[in-house]
């Protein structure tokens, strides 16, 4: 047939002419197909930082037509004009001035910085969150001069690549109760008595609140002391005292109503033992308690880590070496399934009684990252029965209020400019979230995709090592010659169970404990910070030798090394063995292979597994030389 | 088919270029004059998304998404029919045997057809990408309408070979209802007519055993929407595929010429 037809052709034009005029089409169908593809409708480009013309100090633009979230509810077609870090005005078509910079808004959602309930913050984590949106954070236990060093940068509408920083400092916790963990400084309480006057050393040290912790692990099968019923309320008493909010860490609902009876005025977590009734839901609404539930971490406790999810979304954004090992790391200890899907059904109820919910993530605990998890968290709240707007407020509007932070959390005149833009209709699909097109904070830019210039901001040189070789002799207890100085350093942190304990006995220093199952890798010991910050370098590169002297149960130990780019990646450890003679330790630093040589952070004295088990070891004048 | 060439002289180029190009000229216009071919060909791919992607729009991502993958879904069939179809009525019909007694080379043949798929293509790309651009305010970077323009054009290399495999082996009767039983349920598992993510967790393992699906996700990597396997692993599997493919239509072809 086909044949025909050409051979048909053929004869009326001639072969030629038929070949001519086919391949013609054919070139012009293809030019009219390649101009149609030129002339379809591309994005309006990104807003970068280039956007904004005006330089600091004076940051006034104006996003345009975009759908704003308010805080509270969602606004169609707005113009939000910023003045000097702060929102001057919003409205539909603003008389806004011809030569201000101007963002487009149209077929976007701009809204509040986001506003983490509950994290624990550490150097580098503060741009983490402010990459991904977070332009505040509420810490909810952190070392207190961490907390005052970021004091100033809060404060004042200056450009930074961090979030504010608002924290409880140290926390409230028994003698060897939950949170004395970490390796950071806490002054344990021992009853009601102590109560007062730890409050005020709290709120000399600039504590925003006080975080009270109410865990006896019974949720998790282990037994750790808590402080009693009394201790609690006489806390709460004397917080209330001292103008400062009250808020605790419990993990039972029974702990949890107590405390409501005590006069607490905020929970940290959902409870994940039991399900609360309408009445319970009703007495919490009734005494003005908000709770911020933390599923992210509840859902990486019961294997449904939003981690993979997240990941995928992430967009362009760079995760810090931090965000990605928090956000891989698991909990050892799984509570299984039905944990997550307790807090759920909890976090249904609580909305439906009317209690306030505030959207927080515990970054950054295993399964969670700074910045990224938050919106891992309105995914969940959004799952646990929440509106978008609801899911949203709890992010912004109502951590503000139930904190007392008034200058943020909503887009209204005069509040701070800390806003984020995001693509598309945020209304119509919350999981838009994490299309950021830019984050305002303060009313300047965040860089968002510069991770390695961002940390060289943020990371202060290496301090110069001081004159003495010698760290520490142990002669005036557990102290060191300079540095932030000796902690317990154990796999707790990442979700292990081992521990140690240090002491300072005869001029040596001990340290004892047990290396536990759990983790593939078990550890527990000392770890020594030479910088006056922790995990922040100290340049030794005119010292090549570590000596110490040791002595111990036989049992082979580590000295682990940590460099400048600590977290990065897993520390070079060099082994001892001991006995019980003391012996001279000499390693040479070139040993511990670092990316810069020289620079150290810190350095652990550590039982590994295997084997599992309890240790004992001493060690007495450590020298860098 | 190349033992009845072997003993014909060769022509000179120009003639053999003129061979090819009136080939296809003629197997185009065969099958634009069909309306039972034009019709579901044109119309199957841009009245689903006119539904899925345009009307009902599930997520505000669907249309973006179902752009991709319904531009795979349009390739699909000038590709399958025009060779399943197409080859199986020609050889039953003994137009088959009438051109292997031509001095037309066999490559002109498959060139035709590949060339023909590729210009209803190229009408069904621009009219899902007009009603995706104008009717559901879809925007891409330009890189990107190239990109996926260019990779849904791309496909018709498996689906080709794979409506050659059927058009060698099938009887002309049935060659429409096979070609529809591969046709349609592949397109719907493989994530073409619903994103993927939507099926059961079962049949999106199932998935990675069609082409279709690779090709989807080989797409949907322009505009970031992929499952996330790497564009390579895709690549070399729509290779295997097709040499897999290619090898049972020469088996077919064998069988022929032997009868």
């Amino acid at each position: 047939m086909s044949r025909i037809v050409s051979t048909r052709l053929v004869k009326r034009f001639g072969a030629e002419n038929t070949v001519a005029r086919t391949l013609m089409y054919l070139a012009v169908g293809f030019a009219v197909f390649v101009s149609f593809l030129l002339a379809l409708p591309e994005p309006t480009p990104p807003v970068t930082a280039e956007t904004l013309e005006n330089p600091p100090p004076e940051v006034s633009f104006a996003i345009v037509g975009a759908k704003v979230f308010d805080g509270e509810s969602f606004l169609p077609n707005q113009d939000v004009w910023v003045e000097n870090g702060r929102i001057h005005r919003i409205g539909r078509e603003l008389d806004v001035p011809t030569d201000l910079a101007r963002v487009d808004g149209r077929g976007r959602t701009l809204l509040p910085g986001l506003i983490d309930g509950h994290v624990h913050t550490f150097y580098g984590t503060l741009s983490d969150a402010a990459r991904f949106g977070v332009t505040t954070v509420l810490d909810q236990f952190t070392d207190p001069r961490l907390a005052a060093s970021k004091r100033a940068a809060r404060d004042t509408l200056a450009p930074g690549n961090e979030a504010d920083l608002f924290s409880a400092g140290m926390l409230a916790t028994a003698n060897g109760g939950h949170g004395t963990q970490f390796g950071i400084p806490v002054e344990p309480l021992s009853g009601p008595d102590d109560a007062s006057a730890w409050v005020r050393a709290r709120k000399a040290e600039g504590s925003d609140w006080i975080k009270i912790i109410r865990e006896d692990g019974s949720t998790v099968g282990r037994d750790i002391p808590t402080l009693d019923q009394d201790t609690v309320g006489a806390l709460i008493a004397a917080a209330h005292e001292e103008d400062l909010l009250a808020v605790l860490h419990v993990s039972t609902l029974e702990h949890a109503l107590e405390a409501v009876a005590l006069g607490a005025d905020g929970f940290m977590h959902v409870w994940r033992d039991a399900i609360i009734d309408e009445v319970q839901a009703a007495r919490i609404a009734a005494a003005g308690v908000f709770v911020v539930p933390t599923l992210s971490v509840t859902a990486s406790f019961g294997e449904n880590s939003m981690a993979p999810e997240l990941l995928e979304a992430a967009g362009g954004a760079p995760l810090s070496p931090m965000q990605r090992q928090t956000l891989a790391s698991t909990f050892s200890n799984s509570s299984g399934e039905t944990t997550s899907s307790v807090a759920l059904e909890n976090v249904r109820r609580l909305r439906e009684a009317g209690v306030r919910l505030l959207a927080g993530t515990d970054a950054p605990n295993p399964g969670t990252a700074f910045g990224l998890s938050m919106h891992g968290e309105l995914r969940l709240l959004q799952r646990a029965g929440l509106s978008t707007a609801e899911a949203l407020s709890a992010a912004t509007s109502t951590g503000a209020e139930a904190f007392g932070i008034d200058d943020r959390g909503r887009i209204s005149e005069g509040r701070i400019a800390d806003l984020i833009l995001v693509d598309g209709d945020l209304e119509s699909d919350l999981s838009l979230s994490t299309r950021i097109l830019a984050v305002w904070k303060d009313g300047y830019p965040i860089d968002r995709y510069r991770l390695d210039q961002e940390r060289q901001q943020t990371t202060p040189a290496p301090s110069a090592a001081p004159e003495t070789t010698v760290i520490a002799d142990f002669e005036n207890g557990v102290r060191a010659n300079f540095g932030f100085g000796w902690q317990v350093t154990s796999d707790q942190f990442q979700g292990g169970s081992s521990t140690a304990r240090l002491s300072a006995e005869n001029a040596v220093l001990r340290v004892e404990g047990e290396v536990a199952a759990g983790l593939a890798f078990s550890w527990a010991g000392a770890i020594y910070f030479p910088n006056a910050q922790p995990m922040q370098p100290v340049d030794f590169s005119d010292r090549d030798t570590l000596r110490f002297r040791a002595r111990g149960d036989g049992r082979t130990y580590h000295v682990m090394l940590f460099g400048a780019d600590a977290g990065a990646s897993a520390p070079p450890s060099v082994p001892f063995t001991t006995s019980a003679q003391w012996s001279e330790i000499e390693i040479p630093l070139a040993r511990f292979p670092t990316a810069t040589p020289g620079l150290i952070a810190g350095l652990a004295f550590v039982a590994q597994a295997p084997p599992l088990g309890s240790f004992l070891f001493e060690i007495d004048d450590v020298e860098i030389r | 088919m190349q033992a009845t060439n072997a003993g014909a002289p060769r022509p000179p180029l120009s003639r053999r270029a003129s061979i090819y190009v009136l080939e296809a000229r003629a197997e185009f216009l065969t099958l634009a004059r069909m309306p039972a071919f034009t019709v579901p060909t044109l119309l199957f791919p841009l009245m689903f998304y006119a539904f899925f992607g345009v009307v009902m729009k599930f997520s505000p991502s669907a249309p973006t998404y179902l752009l991709a993958t319904y531009g795979v879904f349009g390739l699909m069939g000038p590709s399958l029919y025009g060779f399943g179809v197409g080859f199986a009525n020609a050889r039953d019909s003994g137009q088959l045997l009438l051109k292997q007694t031509t001095p037309m080379p066999v490559a002109a043949y498959l060139a035709a057809r590949i060339a023909t798929a590729l210009v209803f293509g190229m009408a069904i790309v621009i009219s899902l990408f007009l009603l995706g651009a104008y009717a559901a305010d879809v925007t891409l970077y330009r890189w990107q309408w190239f990109a996926l323009a260019g990779i849904v054009l791309a496909s018709v290399i498996p689906f080709c070979a794979l409506g050659l495999a059927i058009g060698a082996w099938v009887k002309a009767q049935s060659a429409v209802a096979i070609v529809n039983i591969v046709y349609l349920p592949m397109a719907f598992l493989s994530g073409l007519w619903m994103p993927i993510a939507l099926l059961p967790s079962f049949l999106q393992k199932l998935a990675i055993v069609f082409p279709a699906y690779h090709q989807a996700q080989l797409t949907l990597k322009v505009i970031n929407m992929d499952q996330g396997g790497s564009a390579g692993g895709h690549v070399l599997i729509i290779g295997i595929f097709t040499v897999i493919f290619l090898v049972i239509a020469a088996a077919g072809f064998r069988r022929v010429s032997q009868r």
